[in-house]
Parts: structure tokens; C-alpha cells; sequence
């Protein structure tokens, strides 16, 4: 079987954050294999894909937040048939609304994405290990009770 | 070609740490697939481990600098047969020396590592990919040593 292109890895990385932008909770949640781990942008440490989906289904994916993301340029490292990294750079502005129900909008302009994609028994690109960060540390506000999500 | 085991890819780990805090005398660059590419610390894009294993070589610390690792449990996924992905959690203490001889003492109390290992033709596992980030900024201090 040929490597995995370049090409399929950009499109899923665009995917990704296009679910995530429209909110489309299902689709999102298939990007990654069941057995998936994370190190999300501000979390000390590694966990499960399934818990992380959990936290950003309340805190991302709900009416009163909201995502926007703006990529750099993708690196895509194809290591076989099934396999393959990509690493990018990304500009994140995010409204989360906590459990509380207070709302807090950050700006992430130094993300780095560490994204690793494996072909799962059907043939899909999906994501075995994800570690997300940022060059600078993240400036975050709360917001106002009336506030509505900021659109970039 | 010998399967990866979660033990041979825990001891690379290992071996990383031990000469990045100047305890083994090997070159660094020799951890890494000549097209590997890495996030360190706080740069803003990524770059060919080649040039960061060059200049991270300058700083590593002599006799003189004591530096010291902590890694926590280190999460192995084997992804097949010739790739595996160590994700862990670590604490890093190091000296530097500055441009005035003066020296600071740089504490990374929470960083999280991804290391991406590929067994190489001759049986040699290399990191191909590496991601290095902290939760919270290192705290840095002046020393007077």
C-alpha cells in the first residue's frame, strides 16, 4: 500500500477545525480512534480523547461559545501506509463557557498542533494522539453575562 | 525487524533525558532521523531537529552546570510495527550561563513531551517527531553560584 499523501492529512486537519468552528458535535467526536490520547493546550496532563471530547462538547460546542482559527503552514510526515504527523502553527480565538456558566474568551495567537493520523479498519484518517500548546501564554477575559461570542 | 516494545521505547525516553541533563556523553543529534522535526519549548514554529539538536548541544550543561530530569509515567502507544508514540509529563531544573557570566536557574515544573520513535533500517529507534510544551511558564532565577 503507497504512503498516506500530504494532501488526504491537510484536508483532515481543515476538517478538524472546521467541525469544531461549526459545532458539529458527532463529526468531531469521530475524528479520533477510540483509543486516542490528548494533551490539550492548557492541561497538565495526558488523558483520554473520550474525557477531553466531554470538557469541550460543554465548554466549546454549546450556543453561547464560540471558535475561530486561522492555520499556518501544515507539515505532514507520512511514516507508511497507514500512518502519518501533522505539525502546524495556529492562530485560536475562543469564547468557553464554563460549567458555571460564566463565559471566558481567550486568544491563543502561538498555537502549535501536534496531530498524529492512523487509518482505522475502514480506510478513515483518524486521530491517535494530539498535543496541542502554545508558544506564549494564553490571554484570557471574562465576559460579561450579555456579551454575545465575538466573531472574528 | 524486532518489534517495537513499550520498554525499548521507555529506555530511549530515558536515554534523552540523561543527555540532556549532561549525565551521558552522547551526541544528541544522534536521537534523531535526519528528517525529524520538533516543537521545543517556546519557539513559535517548528523546525528540523537537526539545527535545535545543534543548538541545544551548545547549552547542554558541563561539570560545572548541574541540571537535573524528573519524567513521569511514560504512556507508550505502539502504532505499528516500526512506530511508537511515548507521551509523558516531566520536570526540568537547569543553569544557564548568560552573556554577562552571570547564571539563572530555569525551573520547568510542568512540561508534557510527545516523541514519536521509528525504528530505523538498522534496527536503531530515532525520534521522528517531538513536541515539548509546558502548562505553566518556567520559572527563572538569577543565581549568585
Amino acid at each position: 500500500m503507497s504512503n498516506i499523501s500530504s494532501d488526504d492529512v491537510r484536508a483532515e486537519v481543515k476538517k478538524f477545525w472546521d467541525f469544531l468552528s461549526r459545532k458539529l458535535k458527532s463529526q468531531f467526536a469521530e475524528m479520533y480512534l477510540s483509543s486516542a490520547s490528548v494533551f490539550a493546550a492548557d492541561a497538565r496532563r495526558m488523558e483520554p480523547a473520550r474525557l477531553m471530547l466531554v470538557r469541550r462538547d460543554r465548554e466549546l460546542l454549546g450556543p453561547a461559545s464560540f471558535v475561530a482559527t486561522k492555520l499556518g503552514s501544515i507539515d505532514v510526515q507520512a511514516l507508511g501506509a497507514d500512518l502519518a504527523i501533522a505539525s502546524y502553527p495556529f492562530h485560536l480565538s475562543i469564547t468557553r463557557t464554563r460549567a458555571s456558566g460564566k463565559r471566558y474568551q481567550s486568544e491563543v495567537p502561538h498555537g502549535r498542533a501536534t496531530q498524529v493520523f492512523q487509518r482505522d479498519e475502514k480506510g478513515v484518517l483518524r486521530i491517535v494522539h494530539e498535543h496541542m500548546s502554545s508558544a506564549e501564554p494564553v490571554s484570557t477575559k471574562e465576559l460579561p453575562p450579555t456579551d454575545p461570542p465575538k466573531q472574528v | 525487524m524486532k518489534k517495537i516494545s513499550s520498554e525499548d521505547v521507555s529506555n530511549e525516553v530515558h536515554r534523552f533525558w540523561a543527555i540532556l541533563s549532561g549525565n551521558l556523553q552522547v551526541k544528541l543529534e544522534e536521537m534523531y532521523s535526519p528528517t525529524a522535526i520538533v516543537f521545543t519549548g517556546k519557539a513559535k514554529r517548528s523546525e528540523s531537529a537537526k539545527l535545535m539538536a545543534v543548538r541545544r548541544s551548545r547549552h547542554l550543561p558541563g561539570s560545572a552546570l548541574s541540571s537535573r530530569a524528573e519524567v513521569g509515567s511514560i504512556d507508550v502507544q505502539i502504532v505499528g510495527l516500526d512506530v511508537a508514540i511515548a507521551a509523558y509529563t516531566y520536570s526540568f531544573n537547569t543553569k544557564k550561563i548568560l552573556a554577562d557570566g552571570g547564571k539563572v536557574q530555569i525551573n520547568t515544573s510542568f512540561g508534557r513531551a510527545t516523541q514519536i520513535f521509528q525504528r530505523g533500517e538498522d534496527g536503531v529507534l530515532r525520534i521522528v517527531h517531538e513536541h515539548l510544551s509546558a502548562a505553566a511558564p518556567p520559572a527563572t532565577e538569577k543565581t549568585g553560584e
